[in-house]
């Protein structure tokens, strides 16, 4: 192994990284622009949730109650209607996504240290909304109950407003929490694939290839110098969409750096690695992106970005072990929302690991079985 | 790299070279042997195996069955013996399109252990000799055809190999600029390098040395121009008439004539006759009422050989179609 022609070899990569025109807006704001904007998606449903009240109650109560639910942010308060009755056409229209209603004589039970039923209507035509919303629901009247038992500095026997929700009750995160970390991996994958797998393909398309094997140049040579551009604008790329999705949507950041930073950099490096592997077997550009797509696809479907694990059938759910994001979300979801170390996350690093291990060894195996063709 | 060939051993020596692709041998049990110094080049229609076999020697694509030996040492087991001594230049242009002439002629020459100082003198020499000092700096991607064959050449040349395997260097090049590749290639001849040269042209080919015509994977003839001349049978002769579609016609089916052509405006004749062929041709032109013909013999050149044995090895009687009608021979007028 000669260090001096690996180093040439990332000179001259770099020289014709940085007379890419496209490359460093394909890599490093493009990225960005996807996390904020699909950040939003996930994002616009949970808030301001147009909410009608029905307050049969009309206290101070059911006044404080009310501004506790538009005050949150969750819910914006857009109808005042006259009774339960009139509901069903807002809803219906989708003119609201969630109804409150407050019964009469609502106060006169709390006063009387009794349990005050209220009800929580969720349109549950959006599973996204009815087990958001209802979520959200329930924490602003636990919220409204401790700080009105606080206010009154004694112990009640009974807890206060019992509220009935409608839809079930789906936990507890906010799923923007969830969600951008598994967009920061999501969108690390398709931009280094993207670009990966363009990297060794151009140079068969260009006969440079073939010309490499002429000179004295070695496999494992030909491979660090080729991925090692990449991986330093990757690492790049990492930091900057990693930073942008936490600034930007003020993801609370409860892990710890370097267990983040590890499974982001073994995820890199699958990624780079599984780039590299298509652009080594494919025999054009246009079969490099097809096999790109032909990876994206079952990646999105399967890994547990989109659809919960848990939820597919059994038969189905081996198969999510096949793919590399997988893992990467249970690490970065782990770390980020749950502030899981090492030891909890050693299972699926070890898998980002293997597949790395796997890839690579695939990758190096390739370049040494020449150009047959 | 700076060793000399030794000249007991041949450049190339080559047994029993097989390769194929799926069912479809290109390279089928060839013999080849090259003398060092030698200007070798490799004749044969499109499809007849030469990328294939020059491939082979330059170590880019192993052989099925068989082994040739660069300067004694095997393409199979000593690639990393024959590479240092050679330059091979694909039939594509292949240096990197986004690189300066200077970036990739630095780049192939440090990466093959060419030292500073060397790279620095030999760089200068070529580019000043092949034209292109003047665009160093430019991209390899806006250079002319004729400008991009000449910066392969010159960094093929850069670790100065003692044999050049150059795949059809001048396909698509204006005839300047082939005329200017071939004045170089001769200053290497002069110089001692051994080179191995496909091309359609056959011009190109009265240039060299050897020649050797491939087909179907196997070499049919070789020699020096002048022998494979000599090998055509028969005599050549060239009618011209105001009508030469008319003339063409007259002489077809003239005992003794084995083949007639258009070649531009004239029919070229192909003549196996015990007869004297001009006379006969005369008579036959002036029965058919041809006028303003006339007839004259001249010596077969190489399109003429070119063409005969394409087209004898193909099983054809007609040994002298047109070139540019018989599908594949990439052989231009």
């Amino acid at each position: 192994m000669s260090l001096k022609r690996i180093r040439l070899l990332i000179w001259k990569e770099f020289i014709q990284l940085r007379r890419d025109p496209l490359l460093i807006r394909l890599l490093l704001l493009m990225p960005v622009l996807q996390l904020i904007l699909f950040g939003y998606v996930v994002a616009v449903d949970v808030r301001n949730l147009s909410t009608a009240v029905v307050d049969l109650d009309r206290t101070a109560t059911s006044r404080s109650l009310e501004s506790a639910f538009s005050g949150s942010g969750y819910f914006t308060v857009t109808r005042h209607v006259g009774s339960e009755n009139d509901l069903r056409p807002l809803l219906d229209s989708g003119t609201v996504k969630v109804a409150l209603v407050i019964p009469e004589g609502t106060q006169d039970r709390l006063t009387r240290g009794e349990t005050a039923p209220i009800g929580i209507i969720v349109d549950g035509s959006d599973s996204q909304i009815s087990a958001i919303g209802s979520g959200y629901a329930a924490q602003i009247v636990a919220q409204f109950n401790t700080e009105r038992r606080d206010a009154l500095g004694i112990q009640l026997a009974a807890p206060g407003i019992d509220a009935r929700v409608r839809v079930m009750f789906n936990p507890t995160l906010d799923p923007i929490n969830t969600m951008i970390p598994g967009l920061i991996a999501a969108i690390m994958m398709i931009s280094l694939l993207a670009i990966m797998s363009q990297a060794v393909v151009k140079e068969r398309e260009s006969g440079t290839l073939e010309q490499m094997f002429v000179t004295p140049i070695k496999a494992t040579e030909y491979l660090i110098g080729k991925l090692t551009p990449y991986a330093a604008l990757a690492t790049a790329q990492m930091l900057l969409v990693a930073a942008g999705g936490m600034l930007w949507f003020k993801v609370p950041f409860n892990g710890d750096f370097w267990v983040v930073l590890t499974g982001l950099a073994l995820f890199m490096l699958t990624c780079l690695g599984l780039g590299l592997l298509v652009s080594l077997v494919s025999r054009t550009r246009h079969q490099a992106q097809q096999a790109v797509m032909f990876i994206m696809i079952p990646t999105m479907v399967l890994s547990g970005f989109i659809f919960p694990i848990q939820s597919m059938p059994a038969i189905i759910q081996p198969l999510t072990n096949l793919i590399p994001l997988t893992f990467a979300l249970q690490v970065l979801r782990g770390a980020f929302v749950k502030g899981s170390g090492f030891e909890a996350l050693a299972v699926p690093m070890l898998a980002l690991v293997g597949f790395g291990v796997v890839i690579f060894g695939a990758a190096i195996v390739a370049t040494r079985r020449r150009i047959s063709e | 790299m700076t060793e000399t060939a030794n000249p007991a051993d041949p450049a190339i020596r080559a047994s029993g070279l097989r390769r194929s692709f799926g069912a479809t041998p290109a390279v089928a049990d060839l013999e080849l042997e090259v003398a060092a110094g030698a200007v070798f080049g490799l004749l044969g229609p499109d499809g007849a195996g030469k990328s294939t076999l020059i491939r082979m020697l330059a170590t880019v694509l192993r052989p099925d069955a068989g082994d040739a030996h660069v300067f004694g040492h095997s393409v199979i087991s000593e690639a990393g013996k024959v590479t240092p001594r050679i330059g091979y230049m694909s039939q594509k242009f292949s240096m990197y399109p986004d690189l300066s002439v200077a970036e990739n002629m630095e780049f192939f020459a440090t990466i093959r252990g060419v030292s500073r100082a060397d790279r620095r003198t030999r760089a200068a020499t070529l580019l000043a000799g092949m034209g292109l000092d003047e665009f160093t700096t430019r991209q390899a991607q806006h250079l002319s055809g004729g400008m991009k064959q000449k910066l392969m050449l010159a960094t093929t040349l850069m670790h100065e190999p003692d044999l050049l395997l150059l795949d059809e260097p001048t396909t698509g090049v204006d005839p300047v600029s082939r005329r200017e590749f071939w004045r170089i290639l001769a200053g290497l001849h002069r110089a001692g390098k051994t080179v191995l040269v496909a091309t359609p042209y056959m011009d190109e080919a009265e240039r060299c040395t050897q020649i050797a015509f491939l087909d179907r994977g196997q070499i049919k003839q070789s020699g020096t121009p002048e022998q494979i001349k000599a090998r055509i049978p028969g005599r050549l002769v060239e009618v011209a008439a105001t009508e030469p579609r008319a003339a063409l016609a007259a002489v077809q089916g003239v005992p003794g004539v084995d083949s007639a052509h258009l070649l531009g405006d004239v029919v070229r004749v192909l003549w196996s006759g015990s007869a004297e062929p001009e006379s006969v041709l005369r008579a036959a032109l002036a029965a058919a009422g041809v006028g303003g013909a006339g007839t004259r013999e001249v010596a077969p050149d190489m399109e003429t050989v070119f063409a005969y044995l394409a087209d004898s090895s193909a099983g054809s009687g007609n040994l002298l179609a047109d070139p540019d009608e018989a599908p594949g021979t990439g052989v231009s007028p």
